[in-house]
Order: C-alpha cells, then structure tokens, then sequence
C-alpha cells in the first residue's frame, strides 16, 4: 500500500538501533522528568513564601523558559557545558572524555524547561484551593505547617494533576528534540536507520507511531493516577 | 512623602529592573566600541532577522519565523475549527474518527510530524488538474499547522463545553435549532473564551517554527548555526543569546496578554 516498504524492520540490526533509541529516549525522559518536577516544587513552594525579590526571580525563570525555543535552549547548553571543557578520564580506555556529553546538556536543558513549566502547575494548583477551606482549617487550630501539610498540599496535588500531564506529556515529547544535539534517541536512531536503508518516509511513519503510543500510554498512566486520588468535588470538570 | 510600593510594584520594580540593567550594560557595551563578541553580534544581526546580510531583500530569519507562524496559525485555525466542531458533532461517526485524529496529532512530537511531513508530502501534486507546488517552506508550514489545528480543537472543544448546559436547555425551549443555539448562543460566548488559547497556541507556535531549521528553510535557527561556523568558538554565546532574546521579546508579550484575557474572562461562567 502507498509503497511502503518495511521489510528493513525484519532486520536485527535495525531492530536493535530502534529499540536502543527507545531506551534512551525513555531515561531521557525519566531524568529530567524527575528534575522538572522538584525544581517546579520548590520553585512552587518559593513563591508561597511571599517574598517579592525571590517571586520576581522565579517569575523570570518560568517566562524565559517558557517563552523560548527548547531547541535553542538545548543547544545553547550543549555548546557551553561542552565548551566549559571539563573532561574526565574513561576507566576503561584511559581517554580524557568530555564530562558534560550530549546526554547530560539534553537532560539539563530539559529539566530547566520542564521545571519552569512545572512551577506553572504546581502555582496554578495551590492557587486554586479554595480560601474557604483554609479559612475553615485555620480555624480549626492548624498551624502553618500543618495547614500545607494536610491541607493545601493534598488538596493542590489533585487539583494540579491534569495541568501536570501536559507539562510531562510535552516534555515526553520535546524529548526528540535532542536528536539535533545528537543525543542517539529514538529520533536519532531513525535518522541512522533510514540513513542506512534509504526508507525516509517509513522510519519517520514508524517513529510517529512509536512516539504516539508512548505519549498516550504516559498520559492514561497519569490519567489513571488522578481518577485513583481524586477527592469528590475537587479538580473534577473545573 | 513615604513611598511604600505594594507587593505587586516591587516584584515588578525587580523584574523592570533587571531588563534595565541588561539592556543598559549591552548599550555601555556598544558606547565603548563593544567588546569583539558583541559587535560579531551586532554585524550579523541584520542576516539573523532578514536572512541577507544588508537588511533587505528579506529572505529568511526570524522575519520567516514570524511568516510562518502566521501561515501555519491561519491553516491551523481554519483545520482547527473544523476538527472542533467535528468533535463536537452528535453523530459519533462524525465525533470518533475527530478525536482519533486530534489524539493522534496531539500526541505525537511536533519534530516527528514535520519530518513526517517533509517525506509525505510529494514534491509536486496535481490534482483535478491543478498543480500543487510543495516547497520545504510548504512543507514546514504544514507539517506545523497539524498539530497546532488539533490544539485548536482541543481549544475549541473546551470554550464550548464551558457555556453552561443550562443556556443550551433554554434556547432549545424558546424553539431554536441547533445551528441557531450553535450561531446565536454558543459561539459568541464560547468565542470570547477561545481568544486566550488561541493566542497561547501562537506563541508556542512561534516558539516551534525554530524547528522548521530541520527543513533546511533558511529561518533564524539554520542561519545562527551556518553563522556560527564562520565565528571563533568565544562568541557562540552571544549568538544564542541574542537570538534566545528575539523569541523571548516576541513571544512573551503575546502569552502576557493572553494571561491578561483569560484573567478578564474568567468571571463570567455563565
């Protein structure tokens, strides 16, 4: 049909590139992922402590990620980490290897990104409880710490779920992007694939699919997660 | 007279500040016959937003960035629309294959689509004898349309949605058909709603064209790394910087405003 030829994918070799991509793509993807997400939290509880300077720094951090090009980002990294010249020696051969490699600048890069996207929604989440119900528990005799502790922060974490997916949805996604820092991810390894194989057209339509499937199987995950904690009548349909 | 800003004002005063500062150590910089890297900056600035090096003709950089991001938010929006609506449809062999559609292109990684894009679409397409050219920058337009129209449904989706059940049930008792409910109940409201997503959309669109650079379309992206090959490694810095600075002087305002309208919207839920 349409041409198509994937009789390539009968390969082993190709096979293995395919699935060594996915792996890194996935630790990509955890590492920063997992940074993201504490720098969005203490980014978040920054900014509950009322501070004007340090809520104008955190305001800056977020737009300035948010409002350029991850691709720039990512390579502006790369090429500084890389041109800081910090190299250390490969215990196996004894070579001076770059200690700041493609790998480490994508996850740095991302997780800035990410983390300012997440402060965003951890913001957005503690925002949004409502100021009846910690009234009500003030009133009750809870002391700060435990007003957040059992509180606000149960109470936020649900209500940010949803924004939450997105951010992690599009940093799953924005992954790809550091196949052009030649970081060898799924993305990358199509490129050598059909580099390989003259099939462009197949490699890419296999990556989408295998891209898609990946996106959609994260954001149900997620989407399961928040069915499982939600609180009736909180972060339900608002 | 005791000047006590509010909270607000001094966070602001910071932020003012810092700008200030930026652009004034760059201007003292520039006062000072500038430093080398700056003025490799600033001889190249003229490439980096028109793609030649006088200024004029403009054939690329960030001026073809914002061309197309205009081109792809006008393909998108009129897609958009439609797949919205589509989502919306009561016949659910109208709504699946929509929200099959939407989840797909949703799903998938802007990157991925365009490249995609890039090798499905032919070079040349004739149909009912009408010869479609497709250029890269065709190419890049569309490939980066697709995913911001299903964005837009979602968009679109949403606003509607948010119109409370309660006008659909009171429009249908005063005898109007769906259309009318739809064109004279729905929409302008839902419309008012859609404007700050919409804008959002523009800016993460604007934000994405630098992937076009994939294309090899001559827009700010490919230019700073082709320039860059020419520069001593000391100035690449500078480069990104400067150009980082374009996007975020472009696109920061249009997501200011948006927060400002989706702020002023927000009241009225009924």
């Amino acid at each position: 049909m349409f041409g198509l030829d994937f009789t390539w994918l009968l390969d082993p070799t190709y096979q293995g590139w395919l699935v060594e991509g996915v792996w890194i793509t996935l630790q990509l993807a955890a590492v920063s992922s997992l940074a993201a997400l504490v720098i969005g939290l203490f980014g978040a509880l920054g900014l509950t402590l009322r501070l004007w300077w340090l809520d104008a720094l955190i305001e800056l951090f977020v737009e300035v990620f948010r409002n350029t090009p991850p691709l720039l980002q990512m390579l502006f990294f790369y090429f500084t980490l890389t041109q800081l010249g910090f190299t250390i020696e490969d215990p196996v051969t004894g070579l001076q290897q770059p200690l700041f490699n493609a790998f480490f600048s994508a996850s740095v890069s991302l997780s800035l990104f990410g983390g300012a996207l997440c402060v965003e929604a951890f913001r957005s989440g503690l925002d949004a409880v409502p100021k009846a119900t910690l009234e009500a528990a003030r009133s009750l005799g809870y002391g700060r710490w435990a007003l957040f502790r059992r509180v606000q922060a149960p109470i936020a974490t649900r209500i940010c779920l949803p924004g939450l997916t997105n951010v992690l949805t599009n940093l799953f996604k924005t992954t790809s992007q550091a196949s052009v820092i030649t970081v060898p991810e799924l993305m990358y390894a199509a490129g050598q694939v059909y580099n390989d194989t003259f099939r462009t057209l197949e490699a890419m339509l296999l990556v989408l699919v295998i891209y898609v499937a990946l996106v959609s199987l994260l954001s149900w995950a997620l989407l399961r997660l928040e069915r499982l904690f939600a609180y009736p009548g909180y972060g339900q349909g608002v | 007279m005791v000047i006590n800003p509010s909270y607000e004002q001094r966070k602001r005063l910071l932020l003012v500040g810092i700008l200030l500062t930026v652009i004034a150590l760059v201007l003292v910089d520039a006062a000072r016959g500038g430093s080398a890297e700056w003025s490799r900056v600033i001889a190249r600035l003229p490439l980096l937003l028109t793609g030649s090096a006088q200024g004029w003709p403009i054939t690329g950089g960030f001026l073809l960035n914002v061309v197309m991001g205009i081109a792809s938010m006008a393909i998108a929006t009129a897609v958009g629309t439609l797949l919205g609506l589509s989502l919306l449809a009561r016949r659910r062999l109208v709504r699946q294959p929509a929200f099959v559609v939407m989840n797909f292109l949703r799903n998938a990684p802007w990157l991925v689509v365009l490249f995609a894009m890039l090798y499905l679409l032919p070079y040349r397409l004739t149909l009912l004898g009408v010869t479609f050219e497709f250029s890269p920058l065709a190419k890049a337009i569309i490939g980066l349309s697709l995913p911001t129209a299903a964005n837009f449904a979602e968009v679109i989706r949403g606003a509607v949605q948010s119109v409370h059940a309660g006008q659909w049930e009171s429009a249908r008792s005063l005898g109007y058909s769906t259309a009318q409910i739809y064109r004279r109940v729905i929409l302008p409201q839902a419309f008012r709603r859609m404007i700050p997503g919409w804008m959002n959309l523009y800016a993460l669109l604007m934000i994405a064209t630098s992937l076009a650079t994939v294309t090899g379309v001559q827009e700010v992206v490919t230019l700073l790394r082709t320039t860059l090959s020419m520069e001593s490694e000391t100035t690449l810095v500078y480069f990104y910087l400067a150009v980082l600075a374009m996007f975020f002087a472009y696109c920061y305002p249009i997501a200011l405003l948006a927060r400002r309208l989706e702020n002023k919207t927000k009241g009225d839920s009924l």
